[in-house]
């Protein structure tokens, strides 16, 4: 103890003069940081009602409510975060993960009221003051809880894939699938886009747990064709995906695929349902595409016995003769046509309904018939001199090329289309060292092929005309005649003529161009053949379509016979494999129903 | 460090020595030498430093496992010690002669795991739950969450839908797929 | 009292006293924070005006934090942990992302570890803030607090500014950290510890000059040498008893490693030199901070891509992963069965003895007037003694 120990203390008295620390009234005058944790503010309009952050949330303290001005639909579920600040840690843990990045959280730290009931609020759709902040928590650059890029997909190069029918795509290994299937949050918005509502979440949790024989299991309960779909689904899902609107979607079709290339079919029996015991009905299904054979699938595990008539020679309908093997091979479609026939479905290759037997016989023996028939027939150019030996048909070539038959297509191929038809045509054609131009009448993005289908005909080297509006096919002079053929064509610009809807193209007068090519294929699109349908058979239709109720019933019950069924791109307007099988799926119950099965 | 290992298993069978990392390793000995072990380690290995004790609940094998972390200062070296004790008679010998700190540890596991330490003192007096009449809470058995909803109410006016469920009420109400 | 007084160690068994003699009055001292303690109770058995017996009561900040953990998913306790300590929650970040990342296997980037040893050695400082206001306080010297607590303020604003939290930062996430530095944030990191510097010598000349102070604190509370590995003492408890140990030093944990500092140490471990060792450390702390500025890069990854939070499973195995908090070893034990929720996590805080086994026997023979700056020089914290 000196003499310092008793002066040093009064040297707090020189604080006496100095500014205070203190500030007054803090809370008019301090907001909070930048990056403050403060109330919550979500971008209703980007949020699409997902429920991750209620999953992530550690404290239970969100809900997801319907919210007004925000309507279920394709990819939103209409849905969106309240939160409930009596429990809320604001942690931010739910604005980390958040797949859309709609939410966030404001520097705003001041909410005083007397009813504690509001401090439970749907951020963005009851209006706060802090909405809309600009300063405020947001997760930083470059830190994400959620993966936004897609496990990548190995696949041949084009300059290698345009030498073979070989399959473009090799499917994901184990390790890469399982990554996959990590990026999902299993939120299920995706359910109601697909047509037959795969229980999407459901299969990639399987190939998560590394548990196949159930993801196989959930795969067929809606739908019977996994490796086709696995391949060529139109994946409506993987639009609808929510990890899709902040990054790349998860690849649900790819998941499909490896789920189903990895169980082999002698185990397919292990993990599915047995039929239940015979019901002693018999029911026709025509057409053994994928709707047909995907009713054939469900009748007979209701107990039913079924027999389905083709026309053509091998089973599969469009997933096989329209569909390149370089897509889908063979081998994969044949696997899930294999194991329908194993159950004891019947099919009847090379029987055409109208030519060997009539649809009233099949009404007479049968206690139901499904029509599940597609669209066989092409639409011509509808152009003069559309019937020169040199125009084709883009299904017929397809079919063609299934079959294994020579196509003597020649060396420069024009293909006419912008559907997907149009684009397998041309990537055929490129695999039999042609020169392909694809014309098509709008631009390249109104074009309903696939994109990644137009960017891959691309690549492998096709080009692509675009607003170019066919005028007329004239033969070839000179050495070319008979063998080749003019295609003439006028450019066009896009002109919007009615505000909201889709610009059309308006040929550009004298812009006239023409071009020699040894095949031109037409690919404007099919329609159906239902000439085997008799006035007498009872099945009215609008507009060369069946009129169908809410089962898939398309007979009115004014004829005597069995009831009779249909769906399929024969009735829908979605014209794809999945929209076809969930037609069939649907069916197959109606059937049951009608006939006083277990759903009756 | 391997020296160390078979000293341990020499003079009391330990076993399962995992190196960790390069600073930590763990090692199994019974119940019935654990303390035993400890004082060895303690006066004559360097480890004289007690970091916690506690134990895990290994429900599905019938046991409780006990963790007894040590540290040597001079080697910068951490030791686990892991025994099983048989979950259904939960008793192993008290350590609180060797580390003054220990009782409260053994207090705790009595609260929390119902593991009794027979000489410990103040081991049956109430730790950190006061007037508590459930079965020891740190068991896997114990369900906290059943635990608070029959105790505590919740907030009225709660609930949530699950995203899938309300699309096809929505959207697709009729299938039945 | 003689500074080198030291306590006899007394018999491990509680002593009994004859409470109805008449001799002897039964005090309860707490739960209320006498001096920023946290909630805690001493039961005092007082003759006269000296303390005889003292039991420690605690579990008034009991949640259950080790069983709440096991029900969640590994991210989801990424948000809990930092609860179990209110004035340095940064320390149970670290040391729970430091486990997971053991067990998983995963090396963070270089800038997270610098940006966690800057976190870690930011709340260090405003912790040791605190605490000398409470240390002061109980000694009857409020100015201190007034200054102090400020100044803690200035660092809470800056983890604000890093993190958007001021008490609970959730900054180190498994993986590394949430967030690069903002712009500018570096430069006001440097002008606080400016300010904080000139504060701190102000206190050193009000608090530590001072014959009050002194007279009261000096041989209050001796921890004789012997008694650190006994009870294991950790932390400036230690180190003021001369036993050099700092976990920042002897495990070389994140950025320590890369800077010059070596762990302070006194002879006595009374109440005055613990705080006037606390002090040193604070000094320390702005030096380190300061060291960090200057060395850490200055762009680059911050955090590691981890599996989806919502399944990210951790291969079985354990692990423990212990810091030097201000308090001294803090640690986590974690336990994966390979699920994506904990086995078991159990937190090993340094109050856990300190304020129980070491605070019931140095307060024996204390006057009651002073058990209070007693309790206070421990620095006990009693959350993580409960959890």
């Amino acid at each position: 103890m000196d003499i310092k120990d008793f002066i040093a203390p009064f040297a707090v008295w020189k604080r006496a003069f100095e500014k205070p620390f203190t500030v007054k009234k803090p809370i008019d005058d301090r907001p909070g940081a930048p990056r403050y944790r403060g109330f919550h503010i979500n971008d209703a309009d980007k949020c699409v009602g997902c429920g991750t952050c209620e999953a992530i949330c550690m404290n239970k303290a969100i809900d997801m409510v319907p919210a007004p001005g925000h309507d279920a639909g394709p990819g939103d579920s209409g849905l969106r975060p309240r939160i409930d600040y009596g429990r809320c840690c604001w942690c931010a843990l739910c604005v980390d993960i958040c797949p859309s990045g709609s939410l966030g959280m404001s520097n705003e730290y001041v909410w005083i009221d007397s009813d504690p009931e509001v401090f439970r609020y749907t951020p963005g759709v009851e209006p706060k003051p802090w909405d809309g902040a600009e300063l405020g928590y947001r997760r930083a650059e470059g830190y994400r809880l959620l993966d936004e890029h897609r496990v990548d997909m190995p696949e041949l190069h084009h300059a290698e894939a345009v030498k073979s029918f070989l399959e473009l795509v090799r499917g994901y290994s184990r390790q890469q699938a399982e990554k996959e299937a990590d990026r999902c949050v299993s939120c299920g918005v995706c359910i109601a886009s697909c047509p037959a509502h795969m229980d999407i979440p459901g299969y990639i949790k399987a190939v998560r747990d590394g548990e196949l024989d159930t993801g196989l299991r959930l795969l067929y309960e809606t739908n019977p064709f996994p490796e086709a779909c696995g391949r060529i689904c139109t994946h409506l899902c993987e639009e609808a995906c929510s990890i899709g609107t902040g990054g790349d979607p998860v690849a649900i079709r790819w998941l499909k695929r490896y789920i189903a290339d990895q169980v082999e079919l002698s185990d397919y029996a292990k993990a599915l349902p047995r039929a239940e015991a015979p019901t002693g009905r018999k029911v026709a299904v025509v057409g053994a595409g994928p709707g047909g054979l995907s009713a054939a699938y469900y009748l007979t595990l209701l107990g039913y016995k079924v027999t389905v008539f083709e026309k053509d020679g091998e089973a599969g309908g469009m997933l096989r003769y329209g569909i390149p093997e370089y897509r889908l091979p063979y081998p994969a479609l044949d696997k899930d046509i294999g194991y329908i026939e194993s159950l004891g479905v019947g099919i009847k290759r090379g029987v055409s309904i109208g030519k060997e037997i009539t649809l009233a016989k099949l009404r007479a023996d049968y206690d139901a018939v499904y029509l599940s028939t597609g669209l066989p027939t092409a639409y011509g150019l509808e152009v003069p001199g559309d019937k020169h030996p040199r125009v084709l048909d883009g299904v017929a070539v397809l079919a063609a090329a299934t079959r294994g038959e020579e196509l003597r297509l020649g060396e420069r191929v024009a293909v006419i289309g912008g559907g997907n038809v149009a684009m397998d045509a041309a990537r055929t054609a490129l695999r039999h060292g042609a020169k392909v131009d694809i014309l098509y009448r709008r631009r390249e993005q109104d074009m309903p092929a696939d994109a990644e289908e137009i960017s891959e005909a691309k690549a492998e080297g096709a080009r692509l005309v675009e607003k170019a509006i066919p005028l007329e096919v004239k033969d070839a002079a000179g050495a070319y005649a008979g063998k080749s053929a003019i295609f003439v064509w006028n450019d066009a610009v896009m002109v919007q003529k009615e505000p909201g809807k889709r610009p059309v193209p308006e040929p550009i007068p004298g812009a006239v161009r023409e071009e020699r090519y040894d095949s031109i294929i037409a690919a404007i699109g099919q329609g159906p053949d239902l000439s085997f349908v008799a006035e007498s058979d009872g099945v009215p239709m609008k507009r060369f379509k069946p009129i169908v109720d809410a089962d898939g019933k398309a007979s009115t019950g004014t004829v005597a016979g069995a009831p009779v069924f249909a769906g399929g791109d024969l009735v829908n307007d979605r014209k794809d494999a999945i929209s076809a099988i969930a037609d069939g799926h649907r069916a197959a119950v109606g059937i049951d129903r009608l006939l006083g099965g277990k759903g009756a | 460090m391997n020296e160390l290992a078979n000293e341990l298993a020499r003079r009391y069978g330990a076993r399962d020595w995992h190196d960790q990392r390069p600073n930590l390793a763990s090692v199994w000995v019974d119940a019935i030498r654990v303390h035993d072990s400890l004082a060895w380690l303690k006066d004559s290995a360097g480890y004289v430093h007690l970091s916690f004790l506690t134990a895990v609940d290994n429900i599905e094998r019938k046991a409780f496992t006990l963790t007894y972390a040590l540290r040597n200062h001079e080697k910068s070296h951490g030791l686990i010690v892991h025994c099983d004790i048989d979950r259904d008679n939960p008793t192993i010998d008290s350590i609180h002669l060797l580390w003054g700190q220990a009782w409260t540890y053994q207090r705790e596991l009595k609260e929390w795991f119902g593991i009794d330490c027979p000489g410990s003192p103040r081991k049956d007096e109430e730790f950190v739950l006061e007037g508590w009449d459930a079965p020891p809470m740190m068991r896997r058995d114990f369900d906290s969450l059943a635990y608070s909803q029959a105790t505590y109410e919740d907030r009225p006016g709660r609930e949530s839908a699950d995203p899938a469920a309300h699309m096809k009420q929505k959207l697709y109400p009729e299938a039945s797929l | 009292m003689k500074r080198d007084a030291m306590p006899r160690i007394p018999p491990e068994e509680k002593a009994t006293f004859d409470l109805e003699s008449g001799k002897y009055l039964v005090m309860w001292q707490g739960p209320q924070h006498p001096g920023i303690t946290g909630n805690m109770s001493l039961r005092l058995v007082i003759e006269g005006d000296t303390v005889v017996d003292c039991e420690t009561h605690v579990g008034y900040l009991h949640r259950g934090f080790e069983k709440l953990m096991e029900r969640r998913l590994y991210m989801q306790n990424f948000p809990l942990v930092c609860r179990i300590a209110v004035p340095e929650p940064d320390f149970n970040e670290y040391c729970y992302a430091a486990a997971l990342e053991e067990l998983a296997g995963i090396e963070i980037p270089d800038k997270a570890v610098w940006l966690r040893t800057l976190s870690l050695e930011m709340i260090r400082l405003a912790s040791f803030l605190m605490w000398i206001g409470g240390q002061a306080g109980a000694f009857g010297h409020g100015t201190i607090a007034q200054w102090s607590v400020t100044m803690r303020d200035y660092v809470l604003d800056l983890f604000e500014e890093l993190s958007g939290g001021r008490i609970y930062h959730m900054y180190i996430i498994p993986g590394g950290v949430r967030g690069d530095v903002p712009k500018g944030f570096l430069q006001h990191v440097l002008e606080t510890m400016d300010i904080i510097k000139k504060n701190l010598d102000d206190i050193e000349l009000v608090m530590f000059h001072n014959a009050v102070y002194k007279m009261r604190a000096q041989g209050l509370g001796c921890i004789p040498p012997e008694w650190v590995d006994k009870y294991g003492i950790t932390g400036p408890n230690a180190r003021a008893a001369g036993v050099a140990r700092d976990l920042r030093k002897d495990i070389g944990y994140l950025a320590y490693p890369r800077l010059d500092f070596q762990p302070l140490v006194g002879k006595v471990s009374d109440a005055y030199e613990r705080s006037q060792l606390r002090l040193g450390e604070m000094y320390q702390a702005i030096d380190l901070i300061r060291q960090i500025v200057e060395l850490m890069p200055k762009d680059g990854p911050f955090r590691e891509k981890l599996p989806n939070p919502l399944y990210w499973k951790i291969p079985a195995g354990e692990t423990y992963v212990a810091a030097e908090c201000t308090r001294g070893e803090y640690g986590f034990y974690v336990v994966s069965d390979g699920s994506d929720k904990p086995r078991r996590i159990a937190v090993r805080g340094p109050s856990y003895t300190h304020a129980v086994s070491v605070m019931e026997r140095l307060v024996r023979g204390v006057n009651i007037a002073d058990v209070a700056g007693l309790m206070v020089s421990l620095h006990t914290y009693p959350p993580e003694i409960e959890r």
